[in-house]
């Protein structure tokens, strides 16, 4: 089975999109689906032109599928069509000139596109979201308690959970686990029974486009359930397309 | 030291004054509300007049909520378009029977609140929308009275009591982040969920109201079902024009033959 690349968090950084695309290529046909885990879209002047070079793939380039993310709920709520009548989060986070750019810099043709889009996909036993089965704006990371991200996990009955909310590339592993539970109703006493844990996961997927000259993302092979994170430095004063691997690990899961 | 915690009482005030009297009779010293005062029953106004006259801490449910906010559930609240026709009906009778002091009371409700180690909400920590149910995935369970930093939650919504206990809970983590990998241990003592049931609109398959009495002391959960004279109620129901499987329902207990698809689905409207 091939790999899938899984990319979140391109805030219409073009040069970063690119940098990351020709990384994609270079690992020739073993890549046979492309994920963007939201927040494609950001406060910057290129936004339009993202958007239409993501939707028109070059030839030999892979349609990416594509899914809702924080930048992409903010540009719906400010547009009345989002789950909130105003943006608090937007203004608190980024005050009233990103609140205008981000207006200004997304078309209405767009933001009827961004109206399509899905909250995530469920592959296999794979579920790609941007931030949590809670929400988008849910940050899954390292230091979120075990308890918490088995819930997480459990929404959805996923074995493996993507995420882009934080930006960070980690790899969760739940690998054990255990709780007794016992039920007095009414009419009826269960006794206690041990329930354990079916061993899970969950995947930062890293970050396409917000640190300036480094982009992070994941390559997964759904086959061997091997994870491999990526960074690549794109711009001119690193080196245009240089990359380095950082990890690279195999789950037991 | 004995509680009482009691919930959906659904403006059934013969439900209500029965279990106050059970209360009463089992020297409890503190009675508690976990929402719902009103909504499908007859005397949504008593039933409010008296939790107030009695000073009984209490928080919000889904429709008391409706009532101040207007109805806001997502249609997959309803298993059918009829039972949401017979749920907007029961909305709408209510919100107009409702005084504006009752209503105001309703409005100021907390979501949720603690007492020591033990935390009340309607629903869950989460969703007054969400049911907790018995057969919830434990973990999941445990997550929900984590997250209120208590040691017994109560809940009511499902209008089935229940008391769960949630014991040892162990999970061992393997987290890796750039080269680093960091094993993580989490441990649980002792948690329960206790789910009082429902004064006034019983689904377990008797027409009894029910609610609970715990313990401080010794940590013992006491279900509690308690027979009236529901007829009185179901009475009510027809001469006040509400929908009259209301009244089948209470009489017997049950929920609709309907149900919904998926109960554990929360609505995020």
């Amino acid at each position: 089975m091939n790999k899938w690349a899984i990319l979140s968090g391109i805030e219409a950084n073009l040069a970063a999109y690119e940098a990351v695309i020709a990384d994609i290529k270079r690992q020739g046909n073993s890549v046979d689906a492309l994920y963007i885990l939201g927040d494609l879209l950001g406060p910057r002047p290129e936004a339009e032109k993202l958007v239409e070079r993501v939707l028109n793939p070059r030839h030999g380039e892979l349609e990416p599928l594509i899914c809702k993310g924080w930048w992409e709920e903010q540009c719906l709520i400010l547009h009345g069509l989002g789950p909130t009548g105003d943006a608090p989060e937007l203004m608190a986070k980024y005050g009233g000139d990103t609140v205008q750019m981000l207006w200004e810099c997304v078309s209405r043709k767009t933001v009827q596109w961004l109206r399509s889009l899905d909250f995530g996909f469920f592959e296999l036993d794979c579920l790609l979201i941007h931030g949590s089965t809670v929400g988008v704006g849910e940050e899954l990371t390292p230091e979120t308690p075990p308890i918490q991200m088995l819930d997480r996990l459990s929404r959805m009955q996923a074995n493996n959970l993507f995420c882009g909310r934080s930006g960070l590339t980690f790899q969760y592993h739940l690998q054990a686990g255990s709780i007794t539970t016992a039920l007095t109703t009414l009419d009826n006493q269960v006794p206690p029974q041990t329930v354990s844990v079916v061993p899970r996961q969950v995947i930062g997927v890293g970050n396409v486009g917000r640190t300036p000259g480094q982009a992070t993302y994941t390559l997964y092979n759904p086959g061997t359930n091997q994870v491999e994170f990526k960074t690549v430095y794109y711009g001119n004063s690193k080196g245009f397309q240089s990359q380095r691997q950082i990890t690279k690990s195999k789950s037991g899961v | 030291m004995k509680i009482a915690v009691m919930s959906c009482i659904h403006g059934n005030y013969e439900a209500l004054d029965a279990v106050l009297l059970d209360i009463d009779q089992h020297s409890c010293e503190k009675i508690f509300c976990v929402g719902d005062l009103v909504g499908y029953g007859p005397h949504p106004n008593a039933v409010v007049a008296q939790i107030r006259a009695l000073d009984i801490p209490t928080c919000v449910g889904c429709w008391d909520e409706d009532i101040v906010e207007g109805l806001n559930a997502c249609d997959c609240s309803y298993p059918s378009l009829l039972a949401e026709k017979r749920g907007i009906q029961a909305h709408e009778w209510t919100n107009k029977e409702i005084n504006p002091e009752n209503r105001e009371f309703l409005a100021n409700l907390p979501h949720s609140f603690k007492e020591g180690n033990l935390a009340f909400v309607h629903g869950s920590p989460h969703s007054n929308h969400e049911y907790l149910l018995p057969q919830l995935d434990a973990f999941v369970a445990l997550e929900r009275v984590i997250s209120t930093d208590a040691d017994v939650l109560f809940c009511g919504h499902t209008h089935v009591p229940y008391a769960r206990t949630l014991d040892a809970g162990q999970l061992q983590v393997r987290v890796g982040r750039e080269e680093k990998i960091q094993e993580i241990s989490f441990t649980s003592p002792l948690k329960r969920i206790v789910n009082v049931g429902s004064v006034g609109e019983p689904r377990h398959g008797r027409p009894n109201a029910t609610y609970v009495i715990y313990d401080t002391d010794i940590q013992e959960v006491q279900l509690r079902e308690v027979p009236y004279d529901y007829h009185k109620t179901c009475a009510a129901i027809i001469e006040k024009g509400l929908p009259a499987i209301f009244a089948w329902r209470l009489a017997n207990g049950l929920e609709y033959a309907e149900r919904a698809d998926d109960p554990t689905h929360v609505c995020t409207r």
